[in-house]
């Protein structure tokens, strides 16, 4: 599934962070919830593992009449069509060509998403995700969180994704 | 136990199906034939038996009611009765039909059965009571109340142990069948097999013990003790049995006794004559009921040794199908791998044609397993045509040809509502109203409907035409513009006014019928045509008819396309759907005064669409003469794409876009789906109607 990429970190990966803060002050029904952590744009990005299928690299897309810029088309993934789409494009930023897929499956919908790099997996309570600023522009965010070297990491509101 | 409500339901249907096709045919010559009266006794004795089964008592009551019914009426023959019963037997089996197709229905959506059964068994009793009068003269009202009072289990009983009790000359052939020990629901088993005997062995040739297999599961009690005992009126139908007992799992042993009858003195007249008339009824049956056969065949509970087909859940069909198609591209991807260039592989090649030939095979033999002839759905529109001729008061025939003609069993499902709808149509608008207009037009008085199928290659036409009045066209123009659809200041062909026709809410009729003018229309119809990769055509002449053509496409999953390229962008066109393909000088291009092109062929002007302008793709070729135009058609529409090259013929299998594309609407735009190639890549299904309409 996943195939030697230099982009993907994968000591990192796999190394399971467990925040040191939940062995602390973890609040009796504070849900463990773990995140896929993806950089875009030099913006850290969390998709729920939940959603996740795969990651796969280097995979061939056929392009899509017809359809808004973001959409980068279909991809075969063994003998299912599954659409393919440009977080970067999506959130109004310019594209870049080299990119790695992360294949969503979003109650039922499967859904491919172009990113920059992933970077690791984190389980986090759910009551530490703070919600985004009221004002926030950003639809996509559904909330926020403090990674424990300072940056923060947004939270991709999946279901509102596969929604054109 | 799921299964066993499925197989209830589909075994029903089909019995219904059955039954209501013989009393249409009946209805036609007026009367039941003696096979007739068999094979409707057999059906309801069925319904009876496997509703009992599954506990649906209301069911199984009015199965038994019309069993009775077909009872006395296989005992005393059609003709004594008057024409009047006749028309309210025809009506009374049609209204049985109904009722039992509302149940199974119910079943089928998991609502409740309705117990209020009373009217219908009140009305069925009446019939008995008028059918009986009739025969013996007399009325006989006290007969009902016994019948109706008397349930259906113990009358049997009663009736069975009296033949126990009285010896058993008239069945002195005995057949003691024992089975296997602890093999449980010995009564459901023995049921099983008093079916498969049925089958060859009409019910008052023999007689079972313990009688109450059918509905009293408590009887597996005493056959374990003592056995199931069949006792036959003649030995041959015992010798048969044997054959099925031994035939039928389970079977521990079992043992045959002949009762030596005292004197022939003692066998009454009355038992002697029935003797005979069972004996001349047995002799017509196998030519009468040709229908027969295959009903038993396919009637899931009767456990026989001829049985030769099955029923397949259609959802599998769906899967073999879709893994079929992912086989053909594999096999392709493996034969044409880029790791093969330049190997001399003699018998990799060898193997490789072998395999190329069994994939193609099986891909025949699995397209095969989906193709239904139309007949079920023709059949239906007999009903349809009576019902409505009645209420209507219009005698109107309705020919069927071409029913054996195959297609895939979505698309029947599909379309078959469509048919229903334009045949109502038919009736409604088309068939005059008076016959004395039909006769003043030269026509004959009962108007003719006539449903046809026939194949041509890869699509399958059906047409529904009526020799009716035809369409009114200042009529229908005037409701379109009274319906704003068209502008007073046009002048409108009658093609563009047919058009009118099929746009939604359109309804030529001012008052709403029962069957026509509900607002779902003839756009409705066209849709759902269109839904399964069809057209819709109507022609028509006023006061000659009305003829509308379905072009269906044999099955959806598979089709012959044809890839062609633009920039690095490969498309596939159906092949139905491409004319003709040709290289042009650019002198040859008409340009109209804005940036549309046109080229002249055969005679005609087509105007020439770029998918590369099109679809704003970012490469492909710009020169005409560098590209190949390919001249496609669509029903009306016919035009010239422009294309880089072409690259030649493949069988693709259609795949769906994701619906989250689709969410797009891309498929006005010409893109109805998509296919795997054989390297992998996605090839994208171009439709070359909406493609030209999306301009």
């Amino acid at each position: 599934m996943l195939k030697g990429n230099s982009k993907l970190d994968e000591t990192m990966l796999f190394s399971m962070q467990e925040d040191p803060r939940d062995a602390t002050d973890q609040s009796p029904d504070g849900e463990l919830t773990q995140f896929l952590i993806f950089r875009s744009d030099d913006l850290l990005f969390g998709a729920n593992v939940e959603y996740v299928v795969e990651i796969i690299t280097n995979h061939v897309i056929t392009t899509l009449p017809m359809v808004p810029n973001y959409v980068r088309g279909i991809l075969n993934l063994r003998g299912q069509i599954i659409p393919v789409i440009d977080i970067r494009l999506r959130l109004g930023k310019p594209s870049q060509e080299e990119s790695i897929i992360i294949v969503l499956n979003i109650n039922g919908i499967q859904i491919g998403i172009f990113v920059d790099s992933v970077a690791q997996m984190i389980s986090i309570p759910k009551d530490h995700i703070l919600p985004a600023p009221a004002n926030n522009t950003q639809k996509l965010i559904s909330g926020l969180y403090s990674l424990q070297d300072g940056s923060t990491m947004m939270v991709l509101d999946c279901v509102l994704l596969v929604e054109p | 136990m799921d299964s066993i409500l499925e197989m209830y339901l589909y075994e029903t249907n089909t019995l219904l199906e059955q039954l209501e096709s013989i009393a249409l045919s009946a209805e036609q010559v007026n009367t039941f034939s003696q096979g007739n009266v068999d094979e409707i006794f057999r059906i309801m004795h069925t319904i009876k038996g496997s509703s009992a089964m599954m506990q649906f008592n209301a069911l199984m009551t009015v199965a038994h009611r019309i069993e009775d019914l077909f009872f006395i009426i296989r005992e005393s023959g059609m003709d004594v009765l008057s024409e009047q019963s006749r028309s309210e037997l025809f009506e009374l089996v049609l209204q049985a039909t109904d009722y039992f197709r509302n149940e199974v229905e119910k079943l089928n959506n998991n609502e409740p059965l309705s117990e209020d059964i009373d009217s219908f068994l009140t009305k069925i009793n009446s019939c008995i009571v008028k059918i009986k009068s009739e025969i013996e003269g007399v009325p006989a009202p006290s007969s009902l109340s016994e019948c109706a009072a008397s349930d259906a289990p113990t009358e049997e009983v009663a009736q069975t142990e009296n033949l126990l009790v009285a010896g058993n000359e008239d069945f002195p052939y005995s057949l003691l069948v024992f089975f296997d020990e602890g093999s449980g629901m010995e009564s459901l088993r023995a049921f099983m097999l008093v079916n498969s005997v049925r089958d060859f062995c009409s019910d008052s040739e023999f007689v079972f013990s313990p009688s109450d297999v059918e509905t009293n599961p408590e009887s597996s009690e005493a056959i374990i003790e003592n056995g199931f005992l069949l006792q036959f009126r003649n030995a041959d139908n015992r010798d048969a049995s044997i054959q099925v007992v031994t035939s039928s799992g389970s079977i521990r042993t079992y043992q045959t006794a002949d009762y030596s009858a005292p004197t022939l003195a003692n066998t009454t007249t009355p038992v002697l004559a029935e003797e005979t008339t069972e004996v001349k009824k047995e002799n017509v049956k196998p030519t009468v009921s040709s229908k027969s056969t295959a009903s038993d065949s396919t009637s899931g509970l009767s456990h026989s040794s001829k049985e030769s087909f099955i029923s397949v859940n259609l959802s599998k069909l769906d899967q073999l199908m879709a893994v079929v198609g992912e086989i053909v591209i594999t096999e392709s991807m493996v034969t044409a791998s880029p790791d093969l260039n330049g190997l001399k592989l003699d018998n990799f090649t060898k193997s490789a044609r072998q395999l190329r030939k069994l994939t193609d095979e099986l891909q025949d033999v699995s397209m095969s397993l989906r193709m239904v002839p139309v007949s079920g759905t023709f059949q239906k529109m007999n009903r349809i045509v009576r019902d409505m001729g009645k209420k209507l008061n219009k005698r109107v025939k309705l020919t069927l040809t071409g029913e054996e003609t195959e297609v895939d069993k979505t698309i029947v499902d599909g379309i078959s509502d469509s048919i229903m709808h334009i045949v109502r149509n038919s009736m409604d608008h088309g068939i005059e109203t008076s016959e004395a207009d039909r006769i003043a037009a030269g026509k004959d008085p009962v108007g003719e409907i006539i449903l046809s199928a026939r194949h041509t290659g890869s699509e399958v036409i059906i047409e529904i035409n009526d020799d009716g009045q035809g369409i009114n066209y200042d009529k229908v123009l005037q409701k379109a513009l009274t319906q704003r659809l068209a502008s007073p200041d046009m002048e409108y062909s009658t093609k563009e006014i047919i058009n009118f026709l099929l746009m939604p809410g359109f309804s030529t009729n001012n008052d709403v019928t029962e069957f026509s003018g509900r607002g779902v229309g003839m756009d409705v119809v066209k849709k759902s045509v269109e839904g399964v990769g069809g057209t819709l055509s109507i022609t028509s002449e006023p006061g000659v008819g009305m003829t509308t053509t379905l072009k269906i496409p044999l099955t959806m999953a598979i089709m012959d396309g044809m890839k062609v390229s633009v920039g690095s962008s490969i498309f596939t066109i159906p092949i139905h759907n491409i004319r003709q393909s040709f290289k042009v000088n650019s002198d040859e291009i008409i340009h109209d005064g804005t940036q549309s092109e046109m080229i002249k062929c055969m005679d005609n002007f087509y105007p020439i669409v770029r998918i590369k302008d099109l679809y704003g793709l970012d490469c492909g070729y710009e020169e005409i003469q560098d590209g190949i135009l390919i001249w496609v058609e669509s029903g009306e529409i016919s035009y010239c794409l422009f294309v880089d090259e072409l690259i030649g013929e493949q069988q693709v299998v259609v795949k769906p876009l994701p619906t989250y594309v689709n969410s797009f609407n891309i498929k006005n735009h010409g893109i109805t789906g998509c296919t795997i190639l054989g390297d992998g890549n996605i090839s994208i299904i171009l439709d070359v109607a909406n493609l030209y309409l999306s301009i």
